[in-house]
């Protein structure tokens, strides 16, 4: 009764919007296809509105280049991209308490550290390795990536300085509640770039997403750092035996979000209002191993529906995986970004 | 002040367990709440401040606003320490554990609530300006303020205020370091300084209640974790027991740098006010070069369990400059313990010394980490005065066997030198430069904290000029007494009169600060009713004891003592 109600209710909203069509900015690739299947398919249906995506890098620059020009109305961003952009007056700020409806916001594990977006799924960067190059002991630990003599072969890392300073302070023996404090110092940074020395001439670089899980099936590298969404696919798709090392993951949070050039700022609050029911995230947790924003979603996660793997097990804040988890600070990404980045392209160039 | 305490029947046991749980779960709860409302006050401050690295590093597009900040949060925030001490507080100075010590072992009253409250306040703003002092001290007079209001409960069961303290202190140590069983054993070792069932009970209670809070309900990690697989070779345990006596070396000449800047502060600027900005000044003129140097330090304490973190001459410059800022920043009044740079310096002087050993020395051993606690630990317990605590903090910190097992060593053996160059801790030479002295025992320190003026009797006869023999004789005769004493026309203390014997020059006699403890010492041999007490300066006649009264005394004392440290209930 109650949801035949809703129904209704969303058929007057949705009424004098039908015309309009919302246009959603994200990722594209694997991403996107389950995107599209768990959430703009169903809202399409149900409210009988067109969705459209585009793709874009997930930059601040892209988004303020390109967001009028296109007329986006809803992007899926990182939650100190969005941060970075809301500061800069890029993004409508929400009011989640309106869209979500009373109490909903209890339910999210896990808060958008700004006030133009909210949080929708959580996704890792892990340390996979290829099962075929060690047959024998295999890496457990973060440390063993940083351990070219135990464990030879080239490492994909991702060109520029995002996680691969957590890891090496990890690999030091911090715990992951220090690491940020310990990276702001300047004598953090160098133990950090010293650690990574260890594997200077181990590392094959990656700058796409999808390259580090391709790397491991091609056999262009031993282990990778890259998404766990990523080398989930690879595995289940038969592509490589990849096996994902959850120690030392870092928990990064996605948020939806809307641009302020949009010309359809009332639909993309409804379909905000969609994409962030627990349904929607459950749905799309069973098709891409990225872990939903609310607690309740947890419970209705279950297989996929193409493998029959169940979900569960690979999402990246599952309760079960032991080892450190490291909860990104998207403030702290957000305002160190360029000195990070400054540090990181003198070490490249020898300087360290 | 109230008068002497008329001290009421105790109640019945039953309402006496009632009372001590009691006071143990509220004195517990709201200690443990304060602890964690400080922590927290603190750190929102340091980042609000960009004291903490992770605020200032997020700052770093714009230098000038770091380096302002950095000159003038600690002088500004100590200018403010010293304007509120001189017109907020009674007391005028920030209070610490020895004040509590005070107050336990003498059964005396805190200082004023205010004052107290004051204190807390300004270690909340010294800490969060980034000055070089720690925060336990504040907590424990925090928690031992909470203890206090319980005391005034005027509840019938003996020694409650003594206990209601001690369940503040331990709860909020609990608190803080996640560490109940040492909040539990600090309590007792440095507070209470003994462990009767009486008070064991509800510390513990009280350490528990801290503990719960802290760990189910905010649900706060171990304070210190490190992995750390254990000591792979034996011949450590000497390099251990080395590194023991080095540090203790160390933490001496650290407070006696503590105890000389106060009075060096004093010297140099004439208003108090203005010496916490002074020092905070000083402080942030250091961390321009040597940002390590500001606050806690909780990121500089993790780097010295790293290899290779700090280079050897950094280290023996932050080593100096951490000990001398921390000296200057106590002494000049700002509000803060010396724990917890105690525990910052220590790990530095361990990693220097693990970088010594292996390093130049050649000597294997299982890395920098156990070094460093080990050593941290070891100065931690010179200079408060308490091995066991710091051998379970070290415990209950880390959750490391191993660890604890190397430190215990390097602790004790620190703790056995500087207890016999120094004195137990800082905090017992503070209490006995104001008259209390524990280096003897508690029952010596609580007679020699009893000026034997407090027991003169107006009985005792005197003989003025101009007073006849057979007079006095008489006078005599009606008190039961057979000695008068002789004074001059201006009072002074002549000699002693007996009808048998005529006007002697009198044997023995006490001044005005002379303890129980030292009237007892010096009557060895005495014999004669009552001893003439007189000033120091003249030699005015006060009054005279009598013997029968001092000993009285002296076994009221080691009564009350000796029940204190027995009592069950």
């Amino acid at each position: 009764m109650r949801r035949f109600s809703l129904f209704v209710l969303a058929l007057v909203w949705a009424a004098p919007l039908t015309a309009q069509e919302v246009t959603v900015a994200t990722w594209g690739g694997a991403y996107e296809a389950a995107q599209r299947r768990a959430i703009l398919e169903p809202y399409a249906e149900t409210t009988g509105r067109a969705v459209a995506t585009v793709q874009y890098d997930g930059s601040v620059a892209a988004l303020r280049d390109r967001a009028g020009a296109e007329g986006w109305d809803v992007i899926d961003m990182l939650a100190d991209q969005a941060r970075a952009a809301c500061d800069a007056g890029l993004l409508l700020r929400l009011d989640a308490g309106a869209i979500l409806g009373p109490g909903a916001e209890a339910d999210f594990s896990l808060r958008a550290p700004t006030p133009c977006g909210i949080a929708q799924n959580v996704y890792a960067r892990v340390l996979a390795y290829d099962e075929r190059a060690f047959p024998g002991v295999k890496p457990t630990r973060i440390e063993d990536f940083f351990d070219p003599v135990r464990f030879p072969g080239p490492r994909a890392v991702q060109r520029g300085p995002d996680g691969i300073l957590e890891w090496a302070l990890m690999a030091e023996g911090v715990p992951p509640e220090q690491v940020y404090g310990l990276l702001s110092t300047d004598r953090g940074l160098r133990l950090a770039f010293r650690r990574l020395d260890a594997i200077r001439d181990e590392i094959v670089w990656w700058d796409d997403p999808a390259e580090p899980a391709r790397m491991l099936a091609e056999g262009r590298a031993v282990m990778a750092a890259g998404f766990n969404g990523r080398f989930f696919d690879v595995a289940a798709q038969g592509g490589a035996p990849v096996d994902i090392v959850w120690d030392g993951r870092i928990i990064g949070t996605e948020v939806w979000a809307i641009p302020a050039q949009t010309d359809a700022p009332e639909a993309a609050r409804d379909f905000l209002a969609h994409a962030l029911r627990p349904s929607s995230m459950a749905r799309l947790s069973e098709l891409i191993p990225y872990g939903p924003a609310r607690r309740s979603a947890f419970a209705r996660i279950g297989l996929n529906p193409e493998s029959g793997v169940p979900m569960r097990a690979h999402l990246p804040n599952a309760p079960q995986h032991g080892g450190r988890a490291l909860i990104r600070d998207a403030a702290w990404y957000a305002n160190t970004r360029d000195l990070r980045q400054r540090r990181f392209q003198a070490w490249l160039e020898g300087g360290g | 002040m109230t008068a002497a305490p008329d001290t009421p029947s105790p109640a019945r046991p039953l309402a006496r367990v009632v009372i001590l749980t009691a006071t143990a779960l509220g004195v517990g709860t709201a200690a443990s709440f304060a602890a964690i409302a400080f922590v927290e006050l603190v750190s929102l401050l340091n980042s609000a401040l960009l004291v903490a690295p992770r605020a200032r590093v997020q700052w770093e597009k714009l230098p000038w606003l770091v380096t302002a900040a950095t000159l003038l949060v600690p002088s500004l925030g100590g200018l403010a320490v010293g304007l509120i001490h001189r017109y907020l507080s009674p007391e005028r100075r920030p209070l610490g554990p020895p004040d509590v010590i005070r107050a336990v072992q003498f059964h005396r009253p805190l200082p004023d609530v205010r004052s107290g409250l004051v204190s807390t306040v300004t270690a909340v703003l010294s800490l969060g300006c980034g000055a070089s002092v720690g925060q336990y001290g504040p907590m424990v007079y925090m928690g031992a303020l909470f203890g206090g209001v319980a005391q005034r409960l005027r509840a019938r069961v003996p020694n409650l205020g003594g206990i209601a303290m001690s369940c503040g202190v331990a709860a909020a140590i609990a608190t803080a370091f996640n560490a109940p069983i040492a909040g539990l054993v600090f309590a007792h070792e440095v507070v209470l300084r003994h462990y009767a069932t009486q008070a064991f009970a509800p510390v513990t209670v009280a350490s528990v209640t801290g503990y719960v809070i802290a760990n189910v309900i905010f649900e706060r990690p171990a304070l210190f974790l490190v992995d750390f697989a254990g000591v792979a070779h034996g011949h450590e345990f000497a390099l251990f027991a080395v590194l023991g006596v080095l540090v203790a070396l160390a933490a001496i000449g650290f407070m006696r740098l503590v105890l000389a800047c106060g009075p060096w502060m004093a010297r140099r600027v004439a208003v108090p006010a203005l010496r916490p900005a002074v020092a905070g000044l000083a402080v942030g003129m250091t961390a321009l070069a040597l940002p390590d140097v500001l606050g806690i330090g909780t990121e500089t304490l993790r780097f010295a369990t790293i290899e290779g973190a700090f280079g050897q001459t950094e280290l023996l410059v932050l080593i100096v400059a951490k000990i001398v800022l921390t000296a200057l920043c106590v002494g000049a009044g700002f509000s803060g313990g010396v724990f917890s740079p105690a525990l910052l310096i220590g790990s530095l002087i361990g990693a220097l010394f693990w970088m010594l050993a292996s390093g130049a020395g050649g000597v294997p051993t299982s890395g920098v980490a156990v070094y460093a606690i080990g050593a941290m630990m070891a100065f931690a317990s010179a200079v408060i005065g308490a091995p066991l605590t710091c051998i379970l903090i070290v415990f209950e910190l880390t959750r490391n066997y191993d660890i604890t097992i190397a430190a215990m060593v390097a602790v004790v053996f620190s703790n056995l030198v500087s207890h016999r160059l120094f004195g137990r801790s800082l905090f017992d030479i503070q209490l006995a430069r104001r008259g209390m002295d524990f280096s003897r025992g508690r029952d010596r320190a609580h007679l020699a904290a009893l000026p034997v003026r407090d027991l003169l009797s107006d009985a005792a006869v005197v003989m003025r000029p101009g007073d006849s023999a057979a007079q006095v004789d008489a006078r005599l005769a009606r008190a039961g007494w057979r000695q008068a004493f002789v004074l001059d026309g201006d009072g002074r203390l002549a000699g002693v009169y007996s009808p048998s014997e005529g006007v002697c020059p009198a044997g023995l006699q006490f001044e005005e600060d002379t303890s129980l403890a030292d009237a007892m010492e010096r009557m060895r041999g005495f014999v004669g009713d009552a001893v003439p007490v007189v000033t120091r300066e003249g030699g005015r006649y006060l009054g005279a004891v009598s013997e029968a009264d001092i000993v009285a005394a002296w076994l009221d004392h080691a009564a009350r003592i000796r029940e204190e440290e027995n009592a069950a209930l």
